[in-house]
């Protein structure tokens, strides 16, 4: 993705912004919506914390618009079928939800509107305190920009995190977390593995899971990738390799069966004391914080996910909203209102203290955000991230079908590291092959 | 009479039904073929074009789509048998006279696990067998078996849930099979042998054949769908220990969005039953005289 074109893209949408102020109207939610008062927008949203955090500030989009929000739950894991079926059926939604490995599919098919095209088509609605350039600027690049284009605004954000029992580390004779993945496995493993209790668990579930939180997450700070510059398969680099290895070897010191640990088993895990430390979302930080679902609260600790020698290179991953192509003009604007309002500086604050993770830079800043411990990692943590952690290209729903069947079959032993690098390397090039990225029919942009 | 009722009458009555049937059975079925000719993924269908039988080649020449359908064979292969003599075990027990009350209420309660939605009882695998925290280990004396996370494991798993679901209706089946024998010809064998055994053999099993066809065919084509309860309960996994045969055809078609290639797959599968049904007819069933 060329960085500089998308910020000119960005640029564009935040004239837009300014110009309302330029003009010199006052803007206020409650007039821009007035035209659009009694439309519906329907909405894909997860079970997730951030999902329900917007739910709950809802009552006071929808008294003041008039517009009404049909929100349509789903878990992750049926959330892109749902969402795929509707758009070529042509069907309701109006919102479209898109997780980063999304985009590349929803844009290229045409079924999300640009956000400066929205802007220019609805002025009226654009409020002058958007503000894009206070998104992180990774974020808003990775979640919501695609070749160039700028559709989405993040709106459910993560990035990887070290989640420690410090109560757990301090009995064992650390003070903090390790700093490195090699300290982890060498210091951290065999000391906190006994009595039933283990010391890391890498949720590896054969889903979005074995590839986003397990496989990419070793590949990344080993120096490794899925691709190289070429758009061939890097898997079997010497740093791809040694990453995958060394997930290997880290097994002994996870549950058993941690081939079927999605984030719940794995939150919940930690959250009962039975696993010292695990690398996941900051949106489930909530989860662990509290004391009706977790029993070790008071222990629970954050930190950045530990370094590789290639560096940090922490697991990104999160959402953002696009208008739908296929609403409506008055359903476009209700939805553009929405988005906007969910994603604004002005209700972050609100968002981040019911569970959501906003993506403002400014609310980062404020004060009184001790209690959200997690907010010094998220911010280091969004400084040192790979937008293509997983490539974002229209591909990705086939590649990580390859991934999670033969990422689960490195991890049971049935393959080497080699053999399954070597599997997914070949069945992933024809599936790049016959999308057209060697023929130069596409570009080589993930 | 026959002369009486116009054909116009006919076509009334019947014809909904056939247009019903057609619109419901045939129209998909029909798509799907037209699909399997495609390249059609949802997310290209700015690139759909014909491709004749490519995908058919590319799934008989594909060593997953053979592993998953070896992997639904094993399961058949051991699911069923023990449905079959379990499910013989308790019909033969109903059959028994007297006791009518408690033969009543076991009738009712063998409804029970057909009626529970395929998807719930996946969900309530998941809970039962928690390595950490499942009844199962617990009953086993605080067992640490590892049920979910282990291939071999996992499929045991699904064998038991596949026949805790369907034994009552083998049962069922064979039990309405048992009430067709004539109750002087099994009252003259039973003066004749004290074997239960020979009756079995010699006077009950010819009257349960058509309704053990039936049970090979239904069950064989249920195991060869069989998605949602192994979808909710390991989701193919751990690796690929449970991913049978429908399972592979959703990924593909509905996670991977190859829908031409799933159809195609969808096909052969069908066919596949097809053959299966055959041969079941034509070794097993013979008309009871």
């Amino acid at each position: 993705m060329n960085f500089r074109k998308l910020m000119a893209s960005t640029a564009m949408a935040a004239t837009m912004a300014t110009t309302a102020v330029a003009d010199g109207h006052g803007w206020s939610l409650k007039e821009a919506a007035a035209p659009y008062a009694g439309t519906t927008v329907d909405v894909v949203f997860l079970l997730r914390p951030g999902y329900e955090a917007i739910e709950a500030m809802l009552p006071a989009f929808e008294e003041e618009t008039g517009i009404k929000i049909n929100i349509i739950k789903h878990p992750y894991e049926n959330a892109l079928g749902e969402q795929v079926r509707d758009f070529v059926a042509g069907g309701d939604l109006d919102i479209a939800l898109i997780d980063l490995v999304w985009i590349g599919n929803f844009a290229e098919n045409d079924w999300i509107l640009p956000l400066a095209d929205v802007q220019a088509k609805f002025p009226d609605a654009v409020d002058p305190d958007l503000d894009i350039d206070d998104f992180f600027p990774l974020v808003l690049n990775a979640f919501g920009g695609w070749n160039e284009t700028l559709y989405g605004l993040p709106f459910d954000n993560y990035s990887g995190l070290m989640f420690y029992n410090s109560c757990m580390l301090k009995e064992a004779g650390f003070d903090g977390p390790p700093e490195t993945w090699q300290q982890l496995k060498d210091e951290y493993g065999p000391a906190l593995t006994k009595d039933g209790k283990y010391a890391f668990a890498l949720q590896s579930k054969r889903n979005e899971t074995q590839s986003a939180d397990s496989f990419a997450r070793v590949l990344w700070p080993f120096g490794g990738s899925f691709l190289n510059d070429e758009f061939k398969s890097n898997l079997l680099s010497e740093e791809s390799q040694a990453g995958l290895q060394f997930r290997q070897d880290l097994m002994q010191y996870m549950p058993d069966g941690i081939v079927a640990y999605d984030h719940a088993e794995t939150v919940n895990g930690f959250a009962q004391g039975d696993i010292a430390m695990i690398t996941e979302w900051s949106a489930f930080y909530s989860t662990v914080v509290s004391p009706e679902t977790s029993t070790v609260a008071d222990c629970v600790e954050i930190a950045p996910e530990p370094m590789g020698p290639a560096g940090r290179k922490p697991a990104l991953g999160g959402f953002s909203l696009a208008v739908a192509a296929q609403a409506d003009d008055a359903e476009q604007a209700a939805a553009y209102l929405f988005i906007q309002w969910a994603t604004s500086k002005a209700n972050a604050r609100e968002y981040l203290e019911r569970g959501g993770v906003p993506a403002r830079q400014s609310v980062y800043v404020e004060d009184g955000l001790e209690d959200f411990k997690f907010v010094p990692a998220l911010v280091e943590s969004w400084q040192d991230g790979v937008p293509e952690f997983r490539p974002r290209f229209a591909e990705w729903p086939e590649i990580t079908e390859i991934v999670q069947e033969w990422g689960t079959k490195m991890m049971l032993g049935e393959v080497t590291t080699v053999e399954g690098a070597e599997e997914i390397g070949t069945r992933m090039e024809a599936v790049l092959e016959e999308a057209g990225y060697y023929s130069g029919e596409k570009p080589m942009a993930q | 009479m026959r002369g009486k009722v116009s054909r116009r009458t006919i076509f009334a009555f019947i014809g909904p039904a056939v247009i019903g049937l057609a619109m419901v059975g045939i129209a998909p079925l029909l798509y799907a073929l037209w699909t399997s000719l495609h390249f059609f993924n949802l997310t290209k269908l700015k690139k759909v074009k014909f491709i004749g039988f490519e995908n058919y080649w590319t799934v008989l020449t594909d060593e997953v789509f053979w592993q998953a359908m070896g992997r639904t064979m094993f399961l058949l292969g051991t699911a069923l048998p023990l449905q079959l003599a379990l499910g013989l075990g308790i019909a033969l027990v109903l059959h028994q006279p007297g006791l009518t009350l408690i033969k009543t209420l076991a009738r009712l309660s063998l409804v029970l696990p057909m009626a529970t939605t395929y998807a719930v009882v996946g969900l309530l695998g998941q809970v039962m067998f928690n390595q950490k925290f499942g009844v199962v280990n617990q009953l086993m004396g605080g067992a640490n078996i590892n049920w979910i996370g282990d291939p071999e494991n996992a499929f045991v798993m699904i064998v038991f849930w596949d026949v805790w679901q369907w034994t009552p209706f083998v049962a069922l089946v064979l039990l309405a099979g048992l009430t067709m024998v004539p109750g002087e010809i099994e009252e003259a064998a039973r003066l004749e042998t004290t074997s239960k055994w020979t009756v079995l053999r010699y006077v009950q099993l010819p009257f349960l054949i058509p309704g053990l066809v039936a049970v090979l065919i239904l069950r064989t084509a249920d195991t060869l769908k069989l998605f949602d309860m192994v979808f909710t309960l390991t989701r193919g996994g751990p690796g690929s220990s449970t991913e049978f045969i429908s399972l592979m055809i959703q990924r593909v078609g509905f996670r991977g969005f190859d829908q031409g290639l799933a159809s195609a797959q969808a096909i052969i599968l069908l066919i596949i039953t097809i053959i299966l049904a055959q041969i079941y007819i034509r070794v097993f069933y013979k008309e009871v005289n």
